[in-house]
């Protein structure tokens, strides 16, 4: 037996006016778990502890608590000294008992009758991969957009693309989930990251549910732009400044030692909008012995119309991104957006490896920078996070550069899936709720890695907001400065547009 | 001073459904087809019940070769002969169009073809005729019947056990009710189900989810129903043994019917010993017994069961067949793919129940029951894959017939009836000992006196201490442990049941074994029939009379 201390959150709905957090000192067997010491509790210390579980096997999604924060199946997690227990983000019915009723029995079925046999084994494989929800609730209490908006919520959304998946049923599925929000969701994959079957509703369900709404031309008349836009030119910006491609050559040998070599995906956003921050990354490169090769004919990563449900156009994106590194036998390709790196990893097949500039950075090493005293929180963008799992690396990274590195919940900011440009309204609330956050930090500065965060977070926040490779270049400068020495690592060199024409 | 004075109320319908598992879903389903059903669940609907959790399979004569014949040939032979010929009958002959009513609804099992559903192999039988989705088959039937149910009007009760049947002279008329706070309620109906599942939670170590608590079997009871072959208990040959509070969880059956193959401490493939034809895929006891002697004989493992191995498959086919044994193992800390599991035997099916007909009609008028609360269809043994095809043939039995039964006039005075209830939970208010406690020493008592092997003296004990904890009063601090303290009464009865039909019946068959009997007939010329009890008497059956 093991003795272990933990802390549950309680709310009795006859007497209290609030919830409260209690603790709790109790013994449990070997390996466990989260309902064994909620038993342990009721057993040991307080038999009125009211909390849901039926099956004890992760099959029922009676028990989802959340324990440090996190939800999980109390009869799968295992249980641990310290551990801090409360209920779902949900309506709080009675201790860790929430509302899940009336959600439940909204979740459509579907409709029998008009097509009655077994499934063909494609409809079977299509929809196995989003069947296997047990109801739980974790992903609908942890969404962000359910918060600010009107949507019916991820498990509603598989479940909906389930049903259009089926042939059995012959009602249209996406008209109706465009009516439920289906456009408010940021594809931000908390819903996924929470899924304690590992269902990718993102992925599965909401981008695939926009695309067959796209072919019924429900896209949203912004969403189309950007799309219209990407086929007359590749890009999803404007020309309104110089871009990164116009301004940098091809090629952009180290200062010093060559360390390494990569190509550079430049990215829509860093290309038009901050070809600055993307400067100042490959100074920072430059300067650490990174041989960085930018082919100019690159375009976007298409992950704005994957989010959006317009993959029609997506592959000849993808061959042209594919054949310009592999034509400069490039190994490893270097992105510095979160999103193109997101998709890069997981929409394509790619013969070469992708690797984060954090990711890069943590790997390779640097010249340690100067470490400052400002006190500095760090957003986690999406789909770096949860698109590709690289939380610790940036962290590490700034607490070379601040003293003073304080944290806050990771949570959407509002601009990803197509939200800020199609519903600004949403990812304004979502915004603001960032901002909320970061005031409680006290931090002078949000740093992030995320171009869609930067500039969104920017919009709303009262401190400002860097990329975590500009601080890192503000250090080396400040570096410079004290010891008065420039190797010249700022100056890139410039591209030559085309040598005939300049002649 | 716990207030339980009770805010009850009353309403009425035309079928009240107790249980929203397997049966009852499909029960509720039916009877609403007739009139306005009402579905009663102790959990939220569809989240209770062991068909959520059921990992298997469901048996059906779908493919070519196979024929109802050998399917009733296959339960009959398992169940030792001692199932109702006439329900095996119905069982075998209308489960695949039941099967073929959940593929209408929505379900999505697996197939083979296109529109060729997959049949894997599964203990005790001849032909592959278990459908399956994965390992999460019951998770697939429970979501396609919850889907409807939300499609239609059925009025859905949830968080509230019934506590009683409402009788109406010999008539059951409904039920009272105990809602999560406490509050007492009547539910009059015309026609009452009980789909209310098993109850080998009355087992220390169980498959059984928190709602197998056996209450229907108690409930019919008290209410002068009869039961039989209460003492056939299925110990599920591959229950989980470690970590100590996860023992009994389930290792489907379906890990032996894709491959898997069960050793000693010293790699033997001991099956060879005990049923050399059908090795890991023999019926359910005769495997259970197998692995306890190997333990108790000293070739167990370092945690007390013996080895389940599938390492010799190919990994993507037990990521793709076996998905949520994988995961629930890694979540333990063990890699199916590469370690074997350890596994041992844990009380999983309750055989026996209340006696139905074909029409599921129980021997009280006005109460219909279905899935595995019933007896007869198993016999003294249960096939793997036969209890959810059970839930679907005579969930949908039992609603149509009570959907079928006439309207009646209330003539009790339900007010008599709430003040005896209440003052049922104001004893438990007074009541001397938690109510955890004595389901703990209950469920020990049975598991060491009244498992797999038996014999008159320790059943008898097993008595002394039930009887001892029938005595004491359980306690509700609150009036939200009402529910609780009803519960534990009601797992007192069923282990009551459990341990006269089992000294009532001196002869080992199925899953039955009194190792302090010897005889000399098989189970096929077996002398005796059903143990019957009732509040009225208990028997056995003896060949040539009817109980």
């Amino acid at each position: 037996m093991n003795t272990i201390t933990f802390t549950i959150e309680r709310f009795d709905p006859d007497t209290d006016p609030a919830s409260h957090t209690e603790s709790y000192t109790v013994e449990i067997n070997e390996g466990a778990r989260v309902l064994d010491a909620l038993h342990a509790v009721r057993e040991q210390c307080d038999p009125t502890l009211a909390y849901r579980y039926c099956c004890g096997s992760g099959q029922c999604g009676s028990c989802s608590v959340r324990v440090d924060n996190e939800p999980v199946l109390a009869c799968m997690h295992e249980a641990h000294d310290e551990m801090a227990v409360a209920p779902l983000n949900l309506p709080v019915e009675h201790d860790l008992m929430v509302e899940m009723e009336s959600y439940l029995q909204d979740l459509a079925g579907i409709t029998p009758g008009i097509f009655s046999g077994y499934l063909t084994m494609d409809a079977n494989e299509a929809i196995r991969p989003i069947r296997d929800c047990i109801e739980c609730l974790a992903c609908v209490s942890e969404c962000p957009a359910i918060a600010v908006a009107d949507f019916a919520g991820p498990a509603a959304m598989r479940q909906e693309m389930r049903i259009a998946l089926d042939p059995r049923d012959d009602r249209d599925r996406a008209a109706l989930t465009v009516d439920e929000g289906l456009f408010t969701c940021t594809t931000c994959q908390r819903c996924l990251e929470v899924c304690p079957k590992h269902i990718a509703i993102p992925g599965k369900a909401i981008e695939k549910l926009r695309e067959i709404a796209h072919r019924e031309g429900l896209t949203l008349p912004r969403h189309q732009a950007v799309a219209d836009m990407v086929r007359s030119s590749g890009r999803t910006v404007d020309r309104i400044m110089g871009t990164v491609l116009e301004q940098v050559a091809e090629v952009i040998e180290p200062v010093g030692e060559v360390r390494g070599e990569v190509g550079f995906f430049v990215g829509c956003m860093y290309n038009s909008r901050l070809p600055e921050t993307a400067m100042k990354m490959l100074a920072v490169l430059r300067r650490n012995g990174i041989r960085v090769i930018i082919p100019p004919e690159q375009v976007c990563c298409g992950s704005p119309l994957i989010r959006t449900g317009q993959t029609d156009y997506l592959p000849s994106l993808q061959r042209t991104n594919i054949e310009c590194f592999t034509s400069r036998g490039i190994d490893t390709v270097l992105t510095m957006c979160a999103g193109c790196g997101s998709t890069l990893k997981n929409d394509y097949d790619t013969p070469y490896r992708v690797i984060d500039i954090n990711e890069l950075i943590a790997e390779y090493g640097i010249e340690p920078p100067v470490s400052s005293s400002v006190p500095m929180t760090y957003h986690d963008p999406c789909h770096l996070k949860r698109g590709q799992g690289i939380t610790e690396e940036p962290r590490a990274l700034l607490r070379m550069l601040t003293d003073d590195f304080r944290e806050m919940p990771a949570r959407c900011c509002g601009a990803g899936g197509g939200v800020r440009s199609g519903l600004p309204d949403v990812a304004a609330n979502l915004g603001r709720d960032r901002r909320e956050e970061i005031a409680k930090t006290g931090a002078a500065a949000c740093v992030t890695s995320c171009p869609f965060c930067e500039f969104h977070i920017a919009e709303h926040s009262d401190v400002p907001v860097i990329n975590i490779t500009t601080l890192l270049f503000e250090a080396y400068e400040k570096m410079d400065e004290e010891s008065g020495v420039d190797p010249g690592w700022k100056d890139l060199p410039c591209r030559i547009i085309n040598p005939k024409t300049a002649e | 001073m716990v207030n339980i004075m009770p805010g009850y109320h009353v309403t009425d319908c035309h079928v009240l459904v107790i249980g929203s598992g397997g049966a009852g879903c499909r029960a509720a389903l039916e009877a609403s087809q007739y009139g306005e059903t009402m579905l009663l669940s102790r959990t939220l609907t569809g989240k209770g019940g062991c068909t959520v959790m059921a990992e298997g399979g469901y048996n059906a004569v779908l493919a070519e070769g196979d024929s109802t014949g050998l399917h009733f040939e296959d339960t009959m032979r398992g169940g030792a002969y001692l199932n109702n010929p006439d329900l095996v009958e119905t069982l075998v002959s209308e489960s695949p169009d039941r099967f073929r009513d959940l593929a209408a609804w929505g379900s999505v099992f697996d197939m083979e073809g296109d529109c060729v559903p997959a049949q894997r192999p599964f203990g005790g039988q001849r032909f592959n005729r278990t459908c399956y989705a994965g390992d999460r088959s019951g998770h697939e039937m429970i979501a396609t019947l919850t889907e409807q149910i939300r499609n239609t009007k059925i009025r859905q009760v949830q968080e509230t056990s019934a506590i009683d049947l409402l009788m109406d002279g010999h008539r059951v008329a409904g039920a009272i009710t105990l809602d999560r706070d406490g509050n007492l309620g009547v539910v009059t109906a015309d026609a009452t189900i009980l789909a209310t599942g098993g109850g080998t939670r009355c087992y220390d170590i169980s498959t059984n989810c928190a709602a197998g608590t056996g209450d229907g079997f108690a409930l019919g009871y008290r209410a002068g129903a009869t039961l039989i072959d209460m003492e056939m208990v299925q110990f599920h040959p591959t229950g989980a043994v470690y970590p100590p509070d996860s023992r009994g969880r389930l290792i489907t059956e379906a890990v032996r019917g894709e491959g898997g193959v069960l050793k000693n401490n010293l790699g033997e493939r001991f099956m060879e010993r005990y049923d050399p034809e059908r090795m890991e895929l023999s019926t359910r006891d005769v495997v259970s017994r197998s692995i306890t002697t190997e333990i108790l004989e000293g070739r167990g493992t370092e945690h007390g069961g013996v080895y389940l191995d599938v390492t010799h498959l190919p990994a993507e086919e037990i990521e793709r067949r076996l998905p949520i044994m994988l995961e629930q193992f890694l979540q333990f800390g063990v890699d199916i793919r590469v370690q074997p599991m350890e596994v041992a035997p844990t009380a999983h099916h309750l055989m026996g129940g209340l006696k139905i007909t074909p029409d599921a009609a129980t021997t009280l008028p006005g109460l219909f029951a279905c899935g595995e609360v019933t007896g007869g269809i198993h016999g003294a043994n249960r096939l793997g894959g036969n209890a959810l095809a059970d839930t679907q043939v005579f969930g949908k039995r039992a609603g149509e017939f009570a959907g079928k039964t006439p309207a009646a006039t209330l003539t009790v005075d339900v007010d008599e009836i709430l003040s005896t209830e209440a003052a049922r939970c104001e004893a438990y208010c007074n009541g001397t000992t938690a109510p955890h406690v004595i389901a703990r020493e209950l469920k020990q008592t049975m598991w060491d006196n009244a498992g797999i092997f038996r014999t008159a003296e320790e059943l008898n004990e097993a008595e002394v201490t039930i009887s001892r904890l029938q005595n004491l009063v359980p306690k509700a601090v609150h009036r939200r442990m009402l529910n609780e303290c009803c519960t534990v009464t009601n797992m007192l009865t069923v282990a009551r049941l459990i341990i006269h039909g089992a000294l009532l019946r001196k002869e080992s068959r199925g899953a039955h074994v009194r190792s302090d009997i010897v005889q000399n007939w098989t189970p096929e010329d077996s002398p005796f029939g059903h143990t019957v009890q009732s509040i009225f008497g208990t028997s056995i059956e003896e060949k040539g009379e009817k109980a």
